[in-house]
């Protein structure tokens, strides 16, 4: 039998993927007011615990560059929903979409990212009302 | 009020989204397609029906692999409703004072009791142990002895407590003193102190549900026993991962404001 992914609602805003964050609050940490799009190329992904991450060089109207740090699920999570180690590769040009850290860091919690071939690959821990 | 049942029921509907999606196994293809990104409501799969397993003895078989079964971010979603948790003015002074930075949980430190993760976790059976052995949000477990034995004397205080269980008929009644105050028992921060005692009654409804009830004791931040009720639901076929929070763990730093504060402005 062929196993469908389940959806509770898309009036609450859901993503259709990605659960809680488990460790923290996503309110706490990111400001869903404040969204983010970045274009630039990955620098580096950490498969790891609590949450895997990846930095994207960032490169502005005047040549300056600025590394991000986004932040996904936990790998437990994006394992259990199809992705891989090597879905995101170093030197990967993509898009990302997100929501920016409360503090002004570069780093925001990853919601959508698409390779530049427009494959959209999931990410991110989906934004709830914690 | 409103703040609370508008972020509880954010948050419930949340933990529910991730109980329904947890039903679904490792093989989707998210890369593959985009049809998974979409919101649309399909095709609604519960949890595995059948009846309650039972042990040659004929006790109920806890073993499994479950899903849910506590709080993650706020306790309050187990009460009954229309109750609030019955906080003393110093309970509710600590739990105010508190900032999203210093949750232990954020911090990679255990979730104590009845605080759950939501990821998988499993309990293990045998004859003299029970044993849960979660797979996150720290990858640590719990011991409960279930050979008769009475609470350690006088017990170091410790994260998961000292915990005796035994069997009213078909419910494991787990009893638990020697706590730390260490833990929060949600993102809010509602508070305990090394007197918490607390009753957990686990009773397997089914082959997939099962329904933890945890009476809450410790008078100096909550003025009389209160009782929360949770849902746990099997996920057959689910093995747990590791999970070590602290190779990585970025976040604390960044959190902001008091543990209590609105999860919306």
């Amino acid at each position: 039998m062929k196993v469908k992914l389940v959806v509770l609602t898309a009036a609450l805003g859901l993503l259709a993927a990605l659960p809680v964050l488990a460790h923290h609050s996503f309110a706490a940490e990111y400001d869903s007011k404040q969204p983010v799009e970045l274009k630039g190329k990955v620098t580096q992904v950490d498969w790891t615990n609590p949450h895997a991450r990846f930095y994207v060089d960032v490169v502005d109207a005047s040549g300056n560059v600025t590394n991000w740090n986004l932040e996904l699920a936990s790998p437990n999570v994006l394992k259990r929903n199809g992705w891989t180690r090597t879905s995101l590769k170093v030197g990967d040009e993509i898009t990302v979409q997100g929501s920016r850290a409360k503090d002004g860091a570069t780093m925001a919690n990853a919601r959508t990212v698409v390779l530049a071939d427009g494959k959209k690959v999931f990410a991110g821990s989906a934004e709830t009302g914690q | 009020m409103t703040k609370h049942v508008i972020s509880s029921a954010l948050a419930a509907g949340a933990l529910g989204m991730f109980v329904l999606w947890a039903q679904a196994p490792a093989q989707l293809t998210a890369p593959a397609g985009g049809s998974q990104n979409q919101n649309k409501a399909k095709k609604k799969k519960g949890p595995p029906e059948g009846p309650t397993p039972k042990l040659a003895d004929g006790h109920v078989d806890l073993s499994g692999v479950w899903n849910g079964g506590g709080p993650v971010g706020d306790l309050a979603q187990g009460m009954p409703k229309g109750e609030a948790i019955p906080l003393t003015p110093l309970g509710l002074k600590v739990m105010q004072s508190r900032q999203s930075k210093d949750d232990p949980e954020a911090n990679c430190l255990p979730t104590g009791i009845p605080r759950i993760a939501p990821y998988p976790w499993r309990i293990v059976q045998t004859p003299t142990h029970i044993f849960f052995l979660f797979e996150g949000n720290i990858h640590s477990f719990r011991q409960i002895f279930i050979d008769g034995r009475k609470h350690v004397a006088d017990p170091d205080p410790t994260w998961y407590g000292d915990s005796i269980g035994s069997w009213d008929g078909d419910t494991m009644v787990v009893d638990t003193l020697g706590f730390n105050d260490k833990f929060w028992f949600d993102f809010r921060a509602h508070p305990h102190t090394e007197q918490l005692h607390t009753i957990e009654r686990y009773t397997r409804l089914n082959l997939g549900q099962m329904s933890v009830e945890t009476t809450i004791i410790d008078p100096a931040y909550y003025s009389k026993p209160f009782t929360v009720k949770f849902m746990a639901t099997l996920r057959p076929g689910e093995e747990l991962m590791e999970y070590i929070c602290q190779e990585n763990q970025q976040d604390a730093q960044h959190l902001q404001g008091g543990a209590d504060a609105p999860s919306r402005p």
